[in-house]
């Protein structure tokens, strides 16, 4: 009988006001949340450039806010707030979340700690265990990220604590491109990267307050050159590394400077260089 | 510059590109388009344009009449001015750059007219296209010489930056004798990077104030005679001074002030705005003329799509093209560029000059705070 009145008192009588106010706190806070996540997503993809990324940045901060809010409302109408309550409680939730819903719990923490340190942001470009994409959404549990190929992959935000997240343009408009060509040795080295450097500048999309480089690299097979360089808006990467890659293979060729013939192992070992240059 | 000292200054100043100042309140007008734009959106064009006039009660003027109240603009000042400027230069190569619709081919082309230099002439499509560099010889034939448009000079694409990478690089260290090379601001910004022309002397018109603009307008509507009174229709308030007296009061300039820090002080864009924006009562029995609100161009959406907005780009960068030209220089198919060119001659923001598209002088503002906000190349002015 003694157990169950401690057990009593750890939670307040909740009565019908109660209930009324609880109801309201959370309807308020449902209706917060979707309509500033919609807001500020609306309006940051109307926006462009820096004002785009703080508005973006601003989605799962505000969510948060309201969640923080509406907690500090909820709990004192729940239970009462003494210390020893606040122990019981989570206490009792400690263990629950220890044995069955470690990971899912881990996902939530993750993503309050992902709002304050932002290591990924709506519209950034990421690489989260091999996933590329744009992050679409910061969710309480997960980040969905669109990939070129317009697959939404969600990862979970427990990533975070034991896995490299790559962001390639960390909240800003600059984004690095590579454009990658793989030479026969035969050539004149220094006319080809003047001549890659010129398909850089004259591409529609550049960005001209970044450096453009032009690497050349040799190897058995012949020169693998890169051009690096970034585009105006990270949006427009795939069409600016695809503008740049048409226009100096046609520059390369009208000079007769050929590819390079790759033998089989050679090719595969390029393409994996290729693809850790990202 | 404000307006106690500008009340003294000359209406054409050449001055140094690093001396060009834009007019009081131009961030202002910025943010101004801005609000317009979102409240256009919101309400409506017609609830967001309060007029005090209705532009219904108006009409245009008869073309003889607006020839004579806004004839063409007079560039032998500012070519006079650039001459004095020139005197104290000895660099082999010196720019004269301006925005476009402001003058810089006219007024370089007077000033070699004037001092008997001769003009080269343009290198061919066709010299563009294939990277030949023989044009540049020609220039070997002239001790002095004057480029007035240096944006027909090169194509951005790698053959077409070849020819004017040659020339400048000879006439900049003095190979090619001495020459004016008359350039669009935004052709300037681009060869800045692509070339790299810092070391030449670069010349601009300084910007104009609302109380410059109010003398130029006075001066040229009034012929030796009386320039009439002119009301905004926004405010109701006088915009142009009909006498001597009115205008040696303290005057407020404050509608053409709007209108020089939304040209950014450039005349050549004040005067196609004051050009279009004219109207006379539609009743005989009214005095006077009305601008009808001056800065309600052709508007860009904020949602303007990527093709247009590069398109828009081109045009500026290479001072207006053809349309096969701009296909050449563009990262998509000729028929797009196509339809893209067709949308903004649609909504009004391009139109041909010569066989040229190029951003029109009331949307010129309004597309350069669109790139300007996508992170584009922008001009200096």
């Amino acid at each position: 009988m003694d157990e169950q009145q401690k057990y009593a008192r750890l939670f307040n009588d909740i009565d019908s006001q109660a209930l009324i106010t609880l109801g309201v706190v959370l309807l308020s806070t449902i209706v917060l949340i979707i309509v500033s996540q919609r807001g500020l997503n609306w309006l940051a993809t109307r926006m462009h450039g820096q004002v785009r990324f703080r508005i973006f940045a601003l989605v799962p901060l505000t969510r948060l806010f309201i969640l923080i809010t509406a907690l500090a409302i909820v709990v004192p109408i729940i239970i009462e707030p003494s210390l020893r309550n606040m122990v019981t409680l989570l206490g009792a939730l400690g263990l629950a979340i220890g044995f069955a819903m470690k990971d899912y719990v881990s996902s939530l923490i993750a993503g309050v700690v992902s709002a304050i340190e932002l290591p990924y942001r709506p519209g950034d470009w990421v690489n989260i265990e091999g996933t590329y994409g744009e992050v679409k959404h910061v969710g309480l549990r997960t980040v969905d990220i669109q990939t070129p190929d317009d697959d939404l992959v969600a990862v979970p935000h427990l990533k975070l604590w034991d896995h490299a997240i790559y962001n390639a343009n960390n909240g800003g408009t600059s984004l690095q491109c590579v454009a990658s060509f793989y030479l026969h040795p035969e050539h004149e080295a220094g006319w080809v990267r003047k001549a890659l450097r010129d398909v850089a500048l004259t591409s529609a999309y550049l960005k001209f307050d970044k450096p453009i480089i032009v690497v050349a690299e040799e190897k058995p097979w012949g020169t693998h050159y890169r051009i690096r360089a970034y585009p105006v808006d990270p949006r427009q990467q795939f069409l600016f590394i695809t503008d740049l890659t048409v226009r100096g293979k046609t520059v390369l060729s009208a000079a007769g400077v050929q590819s390079a013939m790759l033998p089989p192992d050679a090719a595969l070992d390029a393409r994996n260089a290729a693809e850790s240059s990202y | 510059m404000g307006e106690s000292s500008s009340a003294e200054a000359p209406l054409w100043a050449v001055v140094e590109l690093d001396q060009f100042q834009t007019p009081e309140q131009t961030q202002a007008s910025q943010w101004r388009r801005s609000l317009r734009s979102a409240s256009t959106w919101l309400v409506g064009k017609q609830a967001a344009e309060q007029q005090v006039k209705e532009e219904s009660e108006l009409r245009a003027l008869p073309d003889v009449r607006l020839a004579h109240l806004v004839p063409p603009i007079d560039w032998s000042p500012a070519a006079k001015a650039l001459a004095q400027q020139l005197k104290s230069l000895e660099a082999p190569v010196t720019f004269f750059i301006t925005p476009p619709h402001n003058g810089h081919v006219s007024v370089v082309k007077q000033w070699a007219e004037e001092h008997h230099i001769a003009c080269v002439p343009t290198p061919t499509l066709s010299e563009l296209a294939e990277g030949d560099t023989q044009w540049v010889e020609r220039f070997v034939n002239y001790r002095e010489w004057a480029v007035p448009a240096l944006e027909r000079y090169f194509l951005r694409h790698t053959q077409g930056i070849q020819g004017v990478r040659e020339f400048l690089e000879r006439a900049l260290s003095g190979r090619l004798g001495k020459g004016v090379i008359g350039c669009d601001s935004w052709t300037y910004a681009y060869l800045q990077q692509v070339i790299g022309i810092d070391g030449a002397p670069a010349l601009t018109l300084q910007s104009m104030e609302g109380e410059q603009l109010s003398r130029y307008f006075s001066a040229i509507a009034t012929h030796g005679g009386q320039s009439p009174p002119v009301y905004s229709t926004r405010t109701g308030n006088q915009v142009l001074f009909d006498s001597e007296a009115n205008r040696n009061e303290k005057a407020p300039y404050q509608e053409l002030q709007r209108l020089a820090a939304h040209c950014r002080g450039h005349i050549g864009l004040a005067w196609h705005y004051w050009r279009e924006r004219l109207r006379e009562p539609s009743s005989s029995g009214e005095v006077g003329l009305w601008l009808v609100d001056a800065l309600a161009e052709a508007e860009l959406s904020a949602d303007t799509g990527d093709i247009a907005t590069l398109v828009l780009h081109a045009l500026l960068i290479h001072g207006g093209l053809d349309d096969h030209s701009l296909g050449e220089v563009l990262p998509f198919s000729h028929h797009e560029a196509l339809n893209a060119r067709l949308a903004l001659q649609r909504k009004g923001v391009v139109s041909s000059y010569e066989g040229r598209w190029q951003i029109t002088p009331l949307s010129y503002a309004s597309v350069r705070q669109l790139l300007e906000s996508r992170n584009y190349l922008v001009d200096p002015l």
